[in-house]
């Protein structure tokens, strides 16, 4: 979207019809206001003055999404199966029918749960943000029949006159009719920091633009005005904006495709299986009703029921440790966004520096001193021994009127409240860290005349007693622009000796002051006079209207120069993203000197990289001749970036690997994001004003400030930033990465015993022996024993830095790909399933019935009325001890897939690193997961045992221990899976084992 | 836009199946198929060697003679010959063709019962034709060859024999049954106590047999049920002593085990009319879930016409 086509869509005809910029409207009289009657009733018609929150889902809706969604579909396939084969075999009246009947039922139970539990999953993350949307309710003061009323700013309606005072928020769009030093802050709409003037003069077409316009939700910083409301609710200007960036389509995050596509595999397999032995059941001469109860079972065992829950509560998890690290997750499936971001666009102001002025540097004695920048200073360390610093400091201390609020006496310096504006305070809190108490040396040096700082003489002056008994003279001290300074200064203080001004010493000045602004600092110069004690006596009447005293020949002191400091973690935060091969695009509003200076002292721009400018002053060309490929950064204008076509934007965000936007609006960031999106790359965004929304909601991840954003940019979000900070963006990155590793691990672990589940069926069918393992028994491991194992995945350590690799691709990265299914079903799945088998035949076996005499068995085994099987030995079997013995059967087939999902537990841990270099013990919960296992086997086995209805006996101890050689051997050879993998790397064996 | 992308998509997929610039089928060239192929070939021969080997060492575990667990299979079942669907026995008289399968299921039950099957005298042992007591005929193995068993006539059957009336009373509305005690190796079922009988048992006691009995499972059903003839060994309606204990199909190929016939002389035609046997012993047991341990249910249902 071009910004043209943004601003036409905020600022449609309607908004324009309402507005009437310039006439002014003399239906209502300002000091009458609406009626009261008329005002009911466009209230009525046009609804009230609030945005209406963003359309949610109705909660039924998401309920049943979840029910539906994932391998439910399956699921309740198999439910009607089984509902269906209920009903013929009831109509047969075959005396096993109701097992269908029950089956069918705990089937359709475990989709609802699982949706239950996603939907609580979600509605839970959701209340998160409920607590955000807190409004407390705002007031208006409107003019109705010629009365003020305190009103709802709710209850204002077009036509109102409402009058706002500095500190107010404006109730809604209004256009001003009177207004006195009235300034407004559009930062929350427009990105621009500085206090904006209003007045009642018609200045621009564009309402953005002009000055006799005030905008709902902005505040009013000083002065009084009175309007008449033109717009409100959703017709203001905000209101479009929230509403556009609710129509910025929500795209998938992903892990949501991650997770789709693996649903998918799974769902083909299981699907693809299931049709192909039904087509084989049915050639092979089967009833199309066993077949159909054929293809229930395959169904079930290919299905991981419980894995989408498990990776839901990994990614709750992983959130849960992110909001500890101040990352608060809206969206539970962000959590992995950022994880594989490619680039983020990040703010400057707040995230990457501490948003207040702090003294960087000084310069006096011919020097420039360096201070410390950092967010807990409790001392500085530059030199303090000279004169000049001690002049300097008095006049730092005295020319300021910034103040601490009083009752902070302990809290720490940088953090106490300072009513005054930002350059003062920060003068004030740097005065206060070298010297102590300013306030006492303050009280000390009475001030007697003092004139503020305008923008006319940009200076500030002010007049002291001095604290020296002996010494009656006055002191006059000045601070302001430095260049204005110096022009009224005919003497300047060396090693507290004054010198006089010549031409080698100003010169020293302006090198001195074009260094300090070329570092984007603001620079301020400070000068004295001791008024001479017989010309100003005691009792001399200073007037500052008049200015009855010297205001030239001055003694300059020295220069100041402060800035926004980057946070002190920035900078590493900053060099772990790129050695995680993440782009960080710098977007901010400022001057691009500033931008460029804080750039490079994070990192943004590194130490050795040129822009085109920097070439071309280097090599003294002009900035065309310069081969832009050969500039690594760029600082690109807002302006520029106005007229920018998309493929030149596009040139530049592939050509420069450091880039820095400055002067830029809100919107453009939507541009920019835009643009890197057409990159392929995964852009998270940061960002506060309500402006910045449509860009956060079209970021793959957009992360609003907790501090200082709006309720808007919040809900626009998917991640907010409690601390503002942008190295626990960082943090979250590496959290992402490795919930994504972690879920590799997870999904291999519960994909693993499918095919032991599996075959079972496959062998019955194919085989026709005794039924190796039920349905139900299924279930009991997929929601039973490999839950807790496969959430404990989620807390594994990484297995190398992770934040050293490159972010993954979006379309070559799979979470799930081929090696990973492939080893999972066909090597360690198989290896599993044949464990599993040889507990069943030897249960068999040892119970009289021989592995050759299963073969073939099961037409007979299953006859009801065949009570005189003979087994190996001549033995004669009724029905029902043959079904006690399947169910031993099944009991074995389960113990073996746990004990051996334990062993698959532990070789998943790592997927290339050899467990001993990972550490059997660092992850517990593992543990917790292995005891657990074994615990719900144990207690499913002895304790419900007797349970008719869940298949399962009373197991001998010794077949607990039958499948434990293939545990081992799935150990082993996993081991020197990863011992080749790493002999060999990009070698045949990794390319085909490495998951 | 949309059906551009859907092209592209099918164009995807035609590729990935065989892409002719690279020749690849499925994602792979024919050397990366065959090296996959092979390794596969390789991996699976390993695990079935690995797993037969596992089965084989299992098995060497068990002695072929005697299973490890029976557990499961025993107390033994009661099983009713002819074997029908759902223990119904359902016939007309004047239809020779409604109670055919019947007779041919017992006819081919009873053939190992014939006497030119049990002429050898190296297989068959000379048992009294009386109960008597357990034959112990050593261990389970095989160092003295194979184990003698006892002879069982079929005439002892008498009119259930298929002898005297090839349909074993059917067509003449009085159904014969035969009833077996499941084989179970090893088995020394326990004659019960003389005093835990039913009373109308009492009058054939031996304390080497295993007594059967059979009646109405309804208490509605007992006028129907009318008179029961038992035909067994020296006419005990139970099962003699010295069959068992059975050695298994190893040691005892030919055994036969202890049948007693019942004939249900009397039964009301024309309606369903539910026969329980029992057989009874101290260690016999009974129960809920196995309709078919230690008893078994029939239900007649005769067509008079």
């Amino acid at each position: 979207m071009s910004k043209e086509q943004y601003e036409s869509n905020i600022l449609s005809s309607s908004y324009l019809e309402n507005t009437r910029l310039q006439t002014m409207d003399n239906q209502i009289p300002m000091s009458q206001g609406r009626k009261r009657e008329k005002a009911a009733e466009i209230l009525a018609r046009d609804g009230p003055n609030a945005l209406t929150p963003p359309k949610s889902t109705p909660e039924i809706i998401k309920f049943l999404k979840q029910m539906v969604g994932g391998f439910s579909i399956l699921l309740w396939v198999g439910a009607l199966l089984c509902w269906i084969a209920f009903g013929i075999q009831v109509a047969q009246g075959v005396a096993s029918a109701f097992d269908n009947l029950y089956l069918g039922v705990v089937l359709a139970l475990v989709v609802i749960l699982t949706g239950i539990f996603a939907y609580y999953q979600e509605a839970k993350s959701t209340n998160i943000m409920a607590s955000f949307s807190k409004m407390i309710p705002q007031q208006a003061l409107v003019i109705r029949d010629g009365e003020k009323r305190e009103v709802s700013a709710e209850q204002l309606v077009v036509g109102d006159m409402v009058e706002i005072k500095g500190g107010d928020r404006i109730p809604a769009d209004i256009r001003l009719i009177f207004a006195q030093g009235c300034k407004v802050d559009n930062s929350s709409l427009t990105g621009e920091s500085e206090p904006q003037s209003r007045s009642c003069d018609f200045t621009h077409e564009n309402p953005l633009e002009t000055k006799n316009i005030a905008f709902y939700s902005t505040t009013c910083l000083e002065g009084t005005a009175t309007g008449m409301v033109i717009n409100t609710g959703d017709q203001t200007i905000i209101g479009r904006i929230a509403s556009l960036a609710s129509g910025v389509g929500n795209e998938k995050t992903p892990i949501a495709i991650e997770i789709e596509h693996f649903v998918h595999i799974v769902a083909g397999v299981a699907v693809s299986i299931g049709v192909l032995f039904f087509i084989i059941a049915v050639s092979m001469k089967y009833k199309v009703l066993d077949s159909i109860i054929f293809l229930i079972g395959i169904i079930v065992a290919n299905v991981p029921e419980g894995l989408l829950a498990t990776v839901t509560v990994s990614l709750s998890l992983t959130a849960k440790r992110m909001a500890k690290k101040n990352c608060l997750v809206k969206n539970l499936e962000a959590v992995e966004t950022l994880g594989s971001t490619s680039i983020i666009c990040s703010d400057k102001t707040g995230t990457l520096t501490q948003n207040r002025m702090t003294v960087a540097h000084l310069w006096f004695d011919d020097q420039i001193y360096s201070a410390d920048t950092s967010e807990e200073q409790t001392t500085q360390s530059f030199d303090q021994s000279s004169q000049s610093w001690a002049a300097l400091s008095k006049v730092v201390t005295l020319c300021n009127r910034a103040e601490f609020k009083p009752g902070q006496e302990n809290v720490p310096i940088m953090k106490r409240v300072v009513v005054g504006d930002a350059s003062e305070t920060a003068l004030l809190k740097f005065a206060e860290v070298i010297l102590g108490d300013v306030m006492g040396i303050r009280k000390r040096n009475r001030k007697l005349a003092e004139i503020p700082f305008n923008s006319t003489n940009k200076f500030q002056l002010s007049i002291h007693e001095t604290e020296d008994p002996n010494d009656k003279r006055f002191l006059m001290v000045m601070k302001g622009a430095p260049e204005r300074i110096l022009e009224r200064c005919s003497t300047i203080m060396i090693n507290g000796e004054e010198q006089p001004l010549d031409r080698e010493r100003a010169e020293a000045f302006q090198t001195a002051y074009m260094e300090l602004g070329g570092l984007g600092e603001r620079v301020l110069g400070f000068c004295h006079l001791y008024l001479p004690e017989d010309e100003f006596p005691d009792t001399y009447p200073f007037d500052t209207d008049s200015m009855n005293f010297p205001t030239s020949n001055l003694c300059f002191v020295g220069l100041l120069s402060m800035i926004d400091p980057p946070r002190s973690t920035v900078p590493d935060a900053v060099s772990k993203c790129r050695s995680a091969g993440i782009k960080v695009i710098m977007v901010t509003g400022d001057h691009p000197i500033t931008a460029k200076a804080i750039a490079k002292s994070v990192g943004i721009i590194s130490a050795n990289s040129e822009t085109v400018e920097d070439i071309a002053k280097r090599l003294n060309v002009p900035v065309e001749q310069v081969n832009k490929e050969d500039a690594r950064a760029a600082v690109i204008n807002g302006m520029e970036l106005k007229d920018m076509t998309t493929e030149q934007l596009d040139e530049i965000l592939i050509n420069h690997s450091e880039i820095v936007f400055a002067r830029t609006s809100p919107q453009q960031k939507l541009i920019i994001v835009e643009g890197c999106q057409r990159q392929d790359a995964v852009v998270a965004v940061t960002g506060d004003g309500v402006n910045d929304s449509p860009a956060l909601k079209k970021a793959d991840i957009g992360i609003a400030m907790g501090i200082a954003g709006s309720d808007a940019a919040k809900n626009a979000a998917d991640m907010i930033l409690l601390d503002d900070n942008f190295a626990s963006i960082v943090t979250g990155v590496e959290e992402g990465r490795l919930i994504f590793d972690n879920l590799k691990k997870t999904i291999a672990y519960t994909l693993t015993k499918n095919i032991a589940e599996l075959c079972p069926f496959l062998i019955y069918i194919i085989a026709s022996v005794p039924l190796p393992i039920g349905t139900i028994t299924i279930l009991f491991i997929d929601l039973g024993t490999d839950i807790i194992p496969s959430v404990a995945l989620a807390y594994e350590k990484a297995e190398s830095d992770i934040m050293n690799r490159r972010p993954r691709h979006k379309k070559k990265d799979r979470l799930v790909n081929e090696q990973l299914a492939v080893y999972s079903y066909l090597q360690i799945g198989i290896i599993q399933s044949i464990g599993a088998f040889l507990a069943y035949f030897t249960v068999y076996a040892e119970q009289g019935w021989l592995p050759n005499t299963l073969l073939g068995l099961r037409v007979n085994w299953e006859d009801d009325y065949y009570n005189d099987i003979e087994d190996s030995y001549g033995q004669e079997w009724t029905r029902y001890q043959r079904t006690y013995l399947q169910w031993t059967g099944y009991t074995a087939f389960f113990v073996s897939i746990t004990i051996q999902q334990v062993a698959d537990l532990i070789i998943r841990k790592t997927r290339r690193n050899s467990i001993f270099q990972q550490g059997l013990l660092r992850n517990k919960v593992i543990w917790v997961g292995i005891v657990s296992q074994i615990a719900i086997a144990l207690i499913l086995s002895y304790g419900l045992g007797s349970v008719t209805a869940l298949n399962f006996t009373p197991l001998r101890v010794q077949y607990w221990f039958v499948a434990m050689p293939y545990a081992i051997l799935i150990w082993v050879y996993d081991e020197i899976r990863k011992l080749f993998i790493r002999q060999y790397p990009g070698s045949w064996w990794d390319k085909n084992m490495y998951y | 836009m949309a059906r551009g992308k859907a092209k592209e998509g099918d164009g995807n997929w035609k590729k990935f199946i065989w892409n002719s610039e690279k020749k690849e089928f499925l994602g792979r060239t024919g050397g990366s198929w065959f090296k996959i192929l092979l390794f596969y070939l390789i991996f699976y021969g390993c695990l079935a060697g690995i797993f037969i080997g596992t089965i084989q060492v299992m098995l060497l575990t068990i002695s072929e003679f005697e299973p490890k667990y029976q557990d499961r299979v025993a107390p033994p079942g009661l099983t009713v010959i002819p074997r029908v669907l759902k223990t119904e026995i359902s016939f007309s008289i004047a239809d020779a063709k409604s109670y055919q399968e019947y007779v041919a299921g017992l006819n081919k039950f009873l053939k190992d019962y014939d006497p030119d099957q049990q002429t050898s005298d190296m297989v068959f042992d000379n048992c009294a034709e009386k109960p008597e007591d357990y034959m112990n005929r050593g261990e389970f193995s095989n160092v003295q060859g194979q184990k003698k068993v006892c002879r069982f006539k079929r005439d002892w059957l008498e009119n259930c024999s298929g002898i005297l009336d090839p349909s074993y009373g059917y067509k003449d509305g009085k159904p014969c049954v035969v009833i077996k005690l499941n084989r179970v190796l090893g088995f020394k079922p326990k004659p019960p106590l003389n005093d835990s009988l039913p009373p109308e048992m009492m009058g054939k006691y031996n304390p080497y047999v295993l007594p059967v009995h059979c009646f109405a499972k309804k208490e509605e059903d007992v006028d129907k049920i009318g008179t029961i003839e038992y035909y067994g060994m020296a006419g005990y309606a139970g099962f003699p002593l010295q069959y068992y204990p059975y050695y298994g199909k190893l040691l005892q190929p030919k055994y036969l085990q202890p049948l007693l016939a019942v004939q249900f002389t009397n039964l009301t035609y024309d309606t369903e009319v539910r026969v329980e046997c029992k057989v009874y012993g101290e260690n016999i047991g009974y129960s809920d879930k196995d309709r078919f341990q230690g008893r078994f249910e029939v239900k007649f249902d005769i067509k008079s016409s």
